[in-house]
């Protein structure tokens, strides 16, 4: 392949030629659309829709449960099905979202972490039922571990046994997929939690620097075998608005990987130290106010990543104008896929070699970001490695930092978001006056259909080999045996995802993340924190007691950000906070509180699955005769149309991201208390 | 006793978690008028037929030794032998001095089966005490003694005054991670009084836990040796690989048989720390000629809650207003 890409020609610096001296275009990079939804025959359908108006890879999201290693009937599981992406419960659900779609010819990538070695499987066991050749599948399991525990949330095991996952996929790749990519270092996600360019460099080298030493430890490859495995590391980047510096940056990554490769790991062919990544571009950025202006900030974002052909993306993924609204619907997709087929088939981009190349000032710019990010490196490396920088809580709190760093910013206004806090007055979008008011919703019909399909898949198969196949992949986890092969019998033994995810969760035991809030101060003060704080004294006086709040997120969705700082500020302002975590059923929440004889509940939803479990916790506090006794507020991504129906339900208030102000957000709460002991008297 | 306080009470001797969580709350009540109502409660549950008798283990050791976790394994391991025990745990974490609020984090660590009657757990503020327990962690201990077999208290963490825990639990469970060996010898200086038994815990973590465990071992052994009292226990044990934990349990339940106190002498201790809190080394020094020894006062009064009341108006005067039982 690399052979029919064109150089420079040597007459004309600024043409492109064959290798018979015919001028030549590029070919442009791989054009993708994230998407998946509801249920596997819908997203059959998008797929092949996205495929006939010239999408060429497939980019899969998956919903949280069969993220997080649970099927659709899993009690957590089912207010989250279908949401963010596409339920895949077995081997049967995968023959229905690829029907029709020859996975020879398909480069699919898949955002799968905590159970991405069981949708490999799965895919691998698709190919060999349908009779096609699984050395020729291509694509990529994102399956990068270190940034669930920072950002994501999506893990299922402790660090240890993730990164034997991970491992084990790049030996088994290796011998037998040769094309795909067993993992993506992600600094994507990095960015979105706040990471600057030098960090978001740092920390994605080291999470790869990660995975090549454990698996040059495991002592699988050696020499030229190794050097194939650092060939095959690929990454995935985010994009920002400073597009110029992003572009850098991407240079950076590009110069930096090359000599990683080559002084760490002793690659000497440079094609295997290639910098190889893919992109999404930045949805942080994105803003609910004007969300038409999305549109430029995502065109602009792509150029950073496409113009500089030395560091040009190899594949591109864009978000949605409306993505900071809801998922996005398919003609959102389009409109973001014709930006790529303009940029590379309408404009004369394709046609020039680098066109920065000896720019003074690019190359003065990356190298400040190369050395920034070389001393974060060592850093790292200086505390034992990515792993270690994990969990010492050294990179969780260095993103907080450059986080609210940012956030400081903004409302300064030391950095503009147009339409936020700079020219925000403007006339109504018509973009969002549609009959569905520019937001997607999920085909219920759809979900319920995929429920079916998960009860037919059990009653269908063979009892007695899928349980062999739950031993033996047991077994292989015991006995630190490769797990693919055991993972692909299960697929094709009709295993479901709750049912090897759980095989998998007793050997390894299941992870729960430091919550990062011990020790940790807003620093909230000044006089109306004061008067917060005394108002919940004399609450405490009336009570008995410092009134007790219990905080929890129900369902999958692994962002505790918003959690974890409502806990905090109510601790800062004199609440006894119980917090509970993530991932919580409905009925843990309602029987943490009342164990705890808790005065009120904070429940934090971020996946838009709030009116479901609002519905169930208020059900299950009538069940436990504390649904007077016990109110309960809301927080999270919530639509200003759902708030109603919130209350209408018999939630007390409902906090959005307006309400940034934590010291308003406690008033509101004691406010709450307050009501409830007059209604007591 | 009112309708409602009866029903509380067989709720709560039936393991129902609402009714627990109420009659709970009841035994953190700082109100005056709340003591009252605290006397029949309890006056109920220790009459009752089918109260229960238990025993307490303290935990304690520093922050990060894995001590949360380690109970609630070790309160799973004794409910799953042992399907008539009972086991609770009440763990103590630290207030804000600044504003007094708390954050209680210790469910994030243990998680119990919801739908578990004979498991229970409970999460206290310590308040601003200076001991490793909350303002109301014993009142709460005399509701949880005739509701459960087995009771935890894990104490906000190796403080001045382990003194208190060491009353409190019919055996103690000290919790270390693994450290360096510079750092055992710090750590064992104030630790050898309190335990009965020492977990050197992650002990999947190595040499590191192979090394504190020889060098507690050498230590207590020898410290003990020839002195009467039993040397005590080191158990290596480890969350992730199980190991360890069932010789844990084991060696808790027994020494705590063995070592266990009258619960009079507790309620003295704690009257006393009571007095200390309320009154000052004032309401101390008044103590032997309002009624003696705290003991002979608690016996005379007829209980820790009336003993409270008596003692405020042996020293306010009748309407003893401003302090909180």
């Amino acid at each position: 392949m690399a052979s029919r890409v064109p150089k420079p020609s040597t007459q004309t610096p600024h043409a492109l030629v064959s290798e018979g001296g015919e001028p030549e275009r590029d070919r442009p990079w791989i054009f993708r659309t994230y998407g998946g939804h509801s249920s596997a025959q819908a997203s059959n359908r998008l797929f092949r829709d996205n495929l006939a108006r010239g999408q060429t890879g497939l980019s899969i999201a998956f919903d949280l449960p069969t993220q997080c290693g649970y099927s659709s009937d899993h009690p957590l599981a089912r207010p989250e099905v279908g949401k963010v992406g596409v339920p895949v419960n077995s081997l049967d659900d995968l023959h229905v979202l690829f029907e029709d779609i020859p996975l020879e010819k398909m480069n699919t990538s898949m955002t799968i972490n905590g159970t991405s070695m069981w949708l490999l499987a799965l895919y691998v066991a698709l190919a060999r039922e349908r009779g096609e050749d699984p050395a020729k599948l291509r694509g990529t399991t994102q399956n990068d571990i270190i940034k669930e525990y920072l950002a994501r949330g999506t893990y299922i095991f402790p660090p240890d046994a993730s990164m034997r996952i991970i491992a084990e996929m790049y030996e088994y790749c290796l011998e037998h997929i040769p094309k795909w990519n067993a993992s993506n270092v992600c600094s994507y996600h990095l960015q979105e939690a706040g990471a600057t360019p030098a960090q978001e460099v740092a920390f994605a080298l080291s999470t790869a620097i990660g995975v090549l030493d454990l698996i040059r430890e495991r002592g699988q490859f050696s020499g030229d075998s190794f050097a194939t495995c650092v060939g095959r590391v690929s990454f995935f980047v985010n994009a920002g608005i400073r597009f110029i510096e992003e572009m850098c940056k991407m240079r950076a990554f590009g110069e930096l990987w090359d000599e990683i490769a080559r002084e760490r790991y002793g690659v000497d062919d440079p094609e295997l130290r290639r910098f190889r990544y893919g992109v999404q571009v930045n949805s942080l950025g994105l803003t609910e106010a004007q969300p038409e202006n999305n549109a430029w900030r995502i065109l602009l974002e792509a150029l950073g990543v496409t113009l500089s052909r030395d560091a040009r993306c190899r594949a591109l993924q864009l978000p949605a104008w409306n993505e900071a609204l809801s998922l996005p619907r398919p003609w959102d997709q389009q409109w973001s896929l014709r930006l790529q087929q303009i940029l590379a088939h309408e404009t004369d981009l394709l046609e020039y070699p680098d066109l920065f190349a000896g720019s003074p000032v690019v190359a003065s710019k990356t190298e400040a970001i190369k050395a920034e990010a070389r001393a974060e490196i060592e850093r790292i490396d200086d505390m034992g490695g990515v792993r270690a920088a994990v969990a010492s809580g050294y990179m969780k709190s260095a993103l907080v930092r450059s986080m609210a760093e940012r956030a400081a910013r903004i409302g300064r206004g030391e950095q503009t978001v147009v339409g936020v806090n700079a020219f925000a007055e403007g006339l109504p979008s018509p973009l969002v006056g549609g009959d569905d008011g520019g937001l997607f919703s999920v085909d219920e019909a759809a979900v319920r259909e995929g429920l079916e399909g998960l009860e037919a898949t059990r009653r269908r198969r063979d009892p007695e080999r899928a349980r062999a196949a739950l031993d033996r992949l047991r077994r292989a986890a015991e006995r630190d045996e490769n797990m693919m092969e055991a993972s692909i019998e299960c697929a094709l033994a009709r295993v479901t995802t709750g049912e090897w995810a759980d095989a998998l969760r007793g050997v390894f035991g299941e992870y729960r993340a430091m919550t990062g809030i011990e020790g940790q101060s807003l620093g909230l003060r000044g006089r109306r924190a004061d008067e917060v704080t005394r108002r919940v004294e004399t609450l405490s006086r009336r009570l008995g007691r410092r009134p007790r709040v219990v905080v929890g997120k129900p369902g999958l969705d692994g962002h505790s950000n918003g959690a974890e700082m409502i806990a905090v500020a109510a601790r800062d302002t004199g609440f006894d906070v119980i917090y509970s975590g993530i991932r919580l059923t409905p009925e843990e929440i309602v029987h943490t509180a009342v164990e705890e004889g808790a005065d009120l509940i904070g429940i934090s939803v971020l996946s838009g699955s709030h009116l479901e479990l609002a519905e169930d916790v208020m059900a299950r506090l009538e069940e436990a005769q504390a649904g007077d006794d016990i109110p309960v507020v809301f927080g999270g991504i919530i639509p200003e149309a759902d708030i109603a129906s919130l209350t209408r339900r018999g939630v007390r208030r409902v906090f959005t991201p307006k309400d940034y102000e934590l010291v308003q957000v406690m008033d509101a709460i004691a406010e709450v208390l307050e009501e409830r002991e007059a209604r007591a008297t | 006793m009112q309708r409602g306080e009866q029903d509380l009470v067989e709720g709560a001797v039936a393991l129902a978690k609402a009714p627990l969580g109420r009659l709970v709350s009841i035994f953190e009540d700082a109100r005056p008028g709340a003591a009252a109502k605290r006397k029949r409660v309890h006056a109920a549950l220790s009459a009752h037929p089918r109260r229960r008798e238990a025993s307490f283990i303290g935990v304690t050791g520093a922050p990060g030794s894995g001590k949360s976790s380690l109970v609630g394994e070790l309160a799973l391991r004794l409910a799953a032998a042992d399907t008539d025990l009972a086991v609770a745990v009440l763990a103590v974490d630290p207030s804000s001095h600044r504003s007094g609020g708390a954050l209680l984090g210790d469910r994030t660590r243990v998680r119990l089966p919801a739908g578990e009657r004979r498991l229970f757990f409970r999460s206290q503020s310590s308040g601003l005490e200076l001991g490793g327990l909350g303002r109301a962690s014993f009142q709460v201990c005399r509701a949880l003694r005739h509701l459960f077999d087995v009771v935890f208290v894990e104490t906000v963490g190796i403080g001045q005054s382990e003194i208190e825990i060491r009353v409190l639990g019919d055996a103690t469970l000290v919790v270390m991670p693994p450290l360096a060996g510079d750092h055992v010898q710090f750590m064992k200086a104030g630790l050898m009084e309190i335990p009965d038994v020492l977990a050197v815990h992650k002990s999947d973590q190595g040499e590191p836990a192979e090394v504190t465990y020889r060098t507690l071992k050498a230590t207590l052994d020898l410290s003990h040796a020839g002195d009467g009292t039993p040397a005590p226990a080191v158990v290596k044990t480890s969350v992730e690989t199980g190991a360890g934990l069932a010789e844990l349990c084991a060696e808790l339940r027994s020494r705590a048989e063995r070592r266990r106190g009258s619960f009079a002498d507790k309620e003295a201790y704690f009257f006393e720390g009571w007095i200390r809190g309320e009154f000052g080394r004032y309401g101390l020094r008044r103590l032997p000629a309002i009624g003696g020894t705290a003991a002979e006062f608690l016996a005379a009064s007829g209980g820790f809650d009336d003993a409270q009341a008596a003692f405020a108006r042996a020293l306010l005067g009748d309407d003893a207003p401003g302090w909180s039982p």
